[in-house]
């Protein structure tokens, strides 16, 4: 037992006897013993010499002489058996050294006597780089999650921000435009009149002179006015002169409504919470967007009539625009567009139905998502149906899209009606209701 | 079952005779140290793939998992499931004190697979004269993809149950050898066998 090989081994030996005697060290323990202990150590109880751990020490003592099969110790449950100092006291963390235990069954081959043979194993450094191994992961994990939110939230952010932006300016741009529109409209208008009056005088002062040569001229005055009357074709024009003015100022009337819906529309500059007449404004939407998707028919229902709203109006409109929008879209040759919004208690209800091409179901779950879309490159950013879920959700509601491919889609806005205070803008996190999407349901 | 590495009948009935003495005394040994009797099954030997083995060893999600590897003449792992339920009075019995902490739990999870394992590793290798040594136990989580990626194709699991009567505890201990151990048990037993 006493091979000095033993002493120059990095583990831990030291072996003890059935009544728990210690008949040998060697000088990895030695070393790290009080000066006092060392020489008395052996021939001695081990709970004498190390009372630290001395129930554990001694019932897995007693499993390896009751088994005669190893007991193993490991650092993470138990680091300290033996009050060894670390391996390194002055530059390390760890001022006790962390251990793994082995103790195996072992037959002096002399004396032939089962003793038990506790090994040591020095894991301080093991361990404490596991430890900031751990540290480090859980770090990583918060600093992760961390990153992950705020990109979300700057993802939101900027997809707001290049739709306010958009919008900001389309809607300058088309008060502007029907401001530019407006004017000629103005003289178009006037003149128009004029021409019908000038056309009416026209026509009667021709009609006057025919009415006279036929009374007093002869046949052959008759017949060059007749020629005249002709080869200028003043039947036809007669005719048709009415109508085609009346056509005109048809069409003017229509230019007039469309310039100022979308004046209306555009340069509702009143930002900020307040009432909005919804049934209006959901007439107004399907005009203009009308007037831009012509393919599907359209139908608004509102219920109560003139219902209005407490909302941030501009967001809200918008959010309403980009899904309807989306809606005549998805109608190439014919279809239905729906607008539904109805209050049901202290809910709006509001749906959006098309019978267009409906969203694939792989889709489905990412159509809120900012930027993506499916349109080709150039055609679309995918921020509409984004910037309208945010919306939806600083009104703290809830949107949820269900489509069917080949049949349609329909997306439903729940709003809950809030009072001035409710609608202090907050934490988007925290919102109460998220949108989801669902499985399709047959339309 | 695999055809490749099926067991004659001979060779299976010995084999669980074999297990079956060793789990005895595996048993015995365990309930010698915490003065508790211990109910043991019938050893179960079947050929797996790893996917078996997963769908063997996965059908519990209240359990602790072990695994524990030895070398020697035959080489693989054991690994061991435990439910939690009952795991308290196991460790009372193994005088640790109440209440317990997450290490101690861990430590008695840890030793009684150790013993457990070991017994019945040592009594099938004493009976078959070949030496192994047990390697230190640690827990794990079995996940599917650790078990698609084992390096290897068969294995033989020795499944056997035990029971703890003075509590609901109960412990399953599967051994997974790889193809060359199964080739040197099949010869060995064969010797045996004459």
């Amino acid at each position: 037992m006493d091979n000095p090989l033993l002493n120059k081994l990095p583990i831990g030996i030291c072996l003890v006897n059935q009544d728990y005697i210690i008949t040998h060290l060697n000088a990895f323990f030695l070393d790290r013993m009080a000066s006092e202990l060392r020489d008395e150590a052996i021939g001695k109880p081990i709970g004498d010499v190390f009372p630290e751990q001395i129930k554990f020490l001694k019932r897995r003592i007693k499993s390896v002489f009751v088994l005669k099969h190893p007991s193993f110790s490991y650092w993470e449950q138990r680091p300290h058996i033996f009050p060894f100092k670390s391996s390194r006291p002055i530059t390390g963390e760890e001022t006790q050294m962390v251990q793994n235990m082995e103790i195996v069954p072992h037959k002096d081959p002399d004396t032939g006597q089962l003793c038990a043979c506790i090994l040591i194993q020095d894991v301080t450094a093991q361990a404490s780089y596991f430890k900031a191994q751990a540290q480090l992961a859980e770090e990583l994990k918060a600093e992760h999650e961390a990153q992950r939110k705020l990109i979300r939230k700057l993802d939101r952010a900027q997809a707001q921000l290049i739709q306010a932006e958009k919008m900001a300016s389309t809607g300058q741009l088309a008060a502007g435009i029907a401001h530019e529109i407006n004017n000629p409209m103005g003289f178009i208008t006037a003149n128009l009149n004029t021409l019908e009056q000038y056309a009416k005088h026209l026509l009667d002062a021709c009609q006057a002179s025919r009415d006279l040569v036929e009374i007093h001229s002869d046949t052959e005055l008759q017949q060059q006015f007749n020629q005249i009357i002709q080869s200028n074709h003043v039947d036809l024009v007669s005719e048709d002169i009415a109508p085609l003015i009346e056509e005109s100022k048809d069409g003017l009337k229509r230019v007039r409504e469309i310039v100022s819906t979308l004046r209306s529309f555009a340069e509702d500059t009143q930002t900020g919470w307040g009432l909005l007449n919804l049934d209006e404004t959901a007439n107004q939407l399907v005009q203009l967007i009308g007037v831009q998707y012509k393919a599907p028919t359209y139908k608004v229902q509102c219920e109560p009539p003139n219902l209005k709203w407490y909302c941030e109006s501009a967001s809200l409109k918008q959010a309403l625009t980009n899904v309807l929008m989306n809606a005549a879209q998805s109608i190439t040759d014919k279809g239905l567009v729906m607008l539904s919004i109805q209050q049901r208690g202290a809910m709006l209800h509001i749906k959006i139905l098309d019978t267009g091409c409906g969203i694939n179901e792989k889709h489905l779950g990412r159509i809120f998502e900012p930027f993506f879309t499916t349109r080709p490159e150039g055609q679309g950013q995918g921020l509409g149906l984004s910037v309208a879920y945010t919306a939806i959700e600083n009104h703290k509601g809830k949107m949820v899209a269900n489509s069917k491919p080949g049949k349609g889609t329909v997306i439903e806005i729940l709003l809950p009606a809030l009072s001035e205070k409710q609608a202090e803008p907050q934490d988007d996190e925290n919102s109460s209701l998220a949108a989801s999407t669902q499985q399709p349901e047959s339309l | 079952m695999n055809d490749a590495i099926a067991f004659t009948e001979d060779q299976r009935d010995a084999l669980q005779e074999l297990m079956n003495i060793s789990m005895g005394q595996a048993a015995n040994s365990l309930a010698h140290l915490i003065e508790t009797k211990i109910g043991i099954s019938i050893p179960n030997i079947t050929a797996v793939t790893p996917e078996q083995l997963f769908e063997m060893v996965r059908h519990n999600q209240e359990a602790h998992y072990t695994r524990q590897s030895f070398m020697g003449d035959i080489h693989g792992e054991v690994m061991s499931i435990l439910s939690q339920s009952g795991l308290a009075e196991v460790a009372e019995l193994m005088e640790y004190e109440q209440p317990l902490s997450d290490a101690d739990i861990k430590e008695t999870i840890l030793e009684l697979c150790n013993i457990l394992a070991g017994a019945c590793l040592s009594g099938l290798s004493e009976q078959l004269e070949l030496t192994t040594n047990l390697q230190m136990p640690t827990l794990f989580q079995p996940e599917k993809h650790d078990f698609n990626q084992l390096g290897w194709q068969h294995s033989l699991v020795m499944e056997v149950k035990f029971d703890i009567q003075i509590s609901s505890f109960t412990m399953r201990v599967v051994f997974c050898l790889d193809d060359a151990s199964l080739h040197k048990l099949t010869s060995t037993i064969d010797e045996l066998l004459g």
